[in-house]
């Protein structure tokens, strides 16, 4: 099968730092791929060129065939691209299913109106929000702002589905109701492409891995190749000579430490 | 659509009223009425410019540009009359079109601008546009002595059949109705905004253009939409104003005071809707009014301490202070709940402005 998201050595630099160097990869349809890397690694760079918030400064982007790599963020959306942002963003003056419905309205080409609110309405029942959709968005908590932010990109009817760290801050509980969530999205036939820190949500979605350090790729595969490649494990413990990082030794660290165990910490997708 | 049918239907209402008010000052007021029309006639035009004002505003481009606009709009119809002898009623529109082409190329290079740099950029397009009409041939635009302009309106005095005032009367009248209709023009592309997806996609292009963008909003062709409507309603009122005023110079036409007015009205009534920028202007019409007479020296003093006060202790204009007078009298029946939540709201609001 072809790719419905293709990178071809995708670098961005911001002056003399280069943010992500020469990353490609291809992303297969209905498959759900993750990017994962320690902090500062270039994983939500590498989204907004994605996106189309950045403009790469080498390399070329494909979706769904299509050469995207300068097409503003709009004309993506309208193409099939739906993100959702790891810092949630609502439009603070609107309630909760107006602003899915910017997405139902906009996401595609020459929508009716009934049939936008056709498409905000199934998207705002997907992640259980249709009970609080006359809410004004600032009464939202945050596991409701997080599913909002999936709403309101499946509600642009997307192909593929970017998501940022969707599950951070979240209690283990709801992280699960967030696990299976993106499953139901792909079973759908949506290309699912995500960021994540909390690693037994990666081992229970993932269908491939992509590592990032320092901008670039680390490693790539299923993730239990990836988490037993020794390269990965340096990285994210810091064994190298880098100081700065060995002192800090993170939640991502321990959480690739203790994944591939039969854990007793590993929270979120477990039983899902 | 049964809001948009509702808000068509309120607004015909209203344009029938405007209609009859002449004749009702008239019958009720007699010679006092040249006045008081005259003072509807302020309400309508700081009604138009504060409307058009707002149209812009909603999508977060913060003008300073209005007088270029209605400038634009007066010198058109000034040129136009100056060097052909076009039929009366067709500097108008061509007021309006050629305020909304300068809009588009202005609007074009300030799409990537935002806020304080987006206002400046458009009080230079301004000062520009005045020191180049300033420029231009006295031939064509008269220089800065100005421009002689046609009236719209001349009637004449009939000896026995009415009296001295009457012809006032009846020139005012004529021109509180070419307003009016201004208005109720400018009522309706606001409405259809209102009533349509282009409300939530300005608003949201307003509160976070690049997350806009993702979810398939086009920013910057609803940024220049909005500039070119609203530059086309201020072209329209500047091309009126032309023939009311008689003459156009360049001082006059590209006025702060016009962009001033233009953006403290909306606020005053409250931003990004229909009715507060009209509530506005009425109510700031009658306060003008009032201090003139009252104070007939140093007034605007004190029109600026009603300015001051209003933005202090009403962030969200006329219109948020009714709704939160409604809300408060809902609360004492439901709880606290909805007061807390509107406190939110508004404190939110607050910040915007």
């Amino acid at each position: 099968m072809s790719s419905v998201l293709r990178a071809t050595g995708l670098s961005k630099s911001f002056g003399g730092l280069v943010a992500v160097k020469d990353v490609s990869f291809e992303a297969a349809p209905g498959e759900i791929f993750a990017i994962i890397g320690p902090n500062g690694a270039g994983k939500t760079t590498l989204l907004n060129l994605i996106s189309g918030l950045l403009t790469p400064t080498t390399g070329r982007l494909e979706l769904l065939g299509t050469d995207v790599t300068a097409m503003p963020t709009y004309r993506r959306c309208r193409l099939g691209l739906g993100r959702a942002f790891q810092v949630v963003q609502p439009f603070p003056e609107m309630t909760v299913a107006e602003n899915v419905l910017v997405g139902a309205q906009f996401g595609s080409e020459g929508v009716s109106s009934s049939e936008a609110r056709r498409r905000a309405d199934q998207a705002l029942e997907r992640t259980g929000l249709d009970r609080l959709r006359d809410q004004p968005v600032e009464d939202l908590n945050l596991l409701q702002e997080k599913r909002l932010e999936i709403a309101r990109a499946l509600a642009t009817q997307p192909k593929v589905l970017l998501l940022d760290e969707v599950m951070a801050g979240l209690r283990p509980g709801e992280a699960r109701q967030a696990v299976e969530l993106v499953r139901g999205v792909r079973d759908e036939g949506i290309t699912v492409v995500f960021i994540e820190h909390v690693m037994p949500v990666v081992r229970d979605l993932a269908d491939r891995v992509l590592v990032m350090d320092h901008g670039a790729e680390l490693a790539r595969g299923t993730y239990a190749e990836v988490t037993s490649d020794p390269r990965v494990v340096e990285a994210y413990l810091g064994v190298e000579d880098d100081d700065s990082r060995a002192g800090e030794e993170s939640a991502d660290a321990r959480s690739v430490r203790e994944a591939p165990g039969d854990d007793a910490g590993a929270t979120a997708g477990r039983d899902a | 659509m049964r809001g948009l049918t509702r808000d068509l239907v309120a607004t015909a209402a209203f344009a029938v009223l405007l209609v009859f008010l002449p004749s009702v000052l008239r019958e009720v007021f007699g010679r006092a009425s040249v006045s008081y029309l005259s003072l509807a006639t302020n309400a309508l035009v700081l009604a138009v410019l504060a409307l058009s004002w707002d149209m812009l505003a909603r999508t977060g481009q913060l003008s300073l540009a209005h007088a270029a606009f209605t400038g634009a709009g007066a010198y058109t119809v000034a040129v136009l009359f100056k060097l052909t002898g076009a039929p009366l009623w067709l500097g108008i529109p061509l007021g309006g079109l050629v305020a909304a082409v300068l809009a588009l190329g202005l609007g074009s290079v300030t799409l990537r601008l935002f806020g304080i740099y987006f206002a400046i950029a458009t009080l230079a397009f301004t000062e520009v546009l005045k020191a180049a009409v300033q420029r231009l041939p006295t031939a064509v635009a008269g220089g800065a002595a100005g421009i002689n302009v046609p009236a719209l309106f001349r009637p004449t005095f009939v000896a026995g059949s009415m009296e001295r005032w009457e012809v006032a009367f009846l020139r005012n009248q004529g021109y509180f109705w070419v307003y009016a209709g201004l208005l109720v023009v400018a009522v309706v592309i606001s409405v259809l905004i209102q009533r349509s997806r282009l409300r939530a996609a300005f608003t949201a292009v307003r509160t976070n253009e690049q997350v806009a963008g993702v979810m398939g909003v086009n920013p910057a062709r609803m940024k220049l939409l909005a500039f070119v409507l609203s530059s086309f309603v201020a072209g329209l009122l500047g091309a009126v104003e032309a023939h009311r005023l008689g003459s156009v110079s360049p001082d006059g036409a590209f006025s702060v005071h016009t962009t001033v007015l233009a953006l403290v009205t909306p606020i005053f009534g409250g931003l990004y809707t229909t009715l507060g920028p009209i509530l506005g202007a009425t109510v700031l019409a009658g306060i003008e009014e009032t201090l003139k007479r009252t104070f007939s020296e140093g007034y605007l003093i004190g029109y600026g301490i009603v300015l001051v006060a209003s933005i202090l202790f009403m962030p969200r204009g006329l219109v948020g202070l009714a709704s939160k007078l409604v809300k408060r009298g809902g609360a004492s029946t439901s709880g606290r709940v909805g007061g807390a939540s509107g406190g939110a709201a508004d404190a939110a609001a607050e910040e915007r402005a």
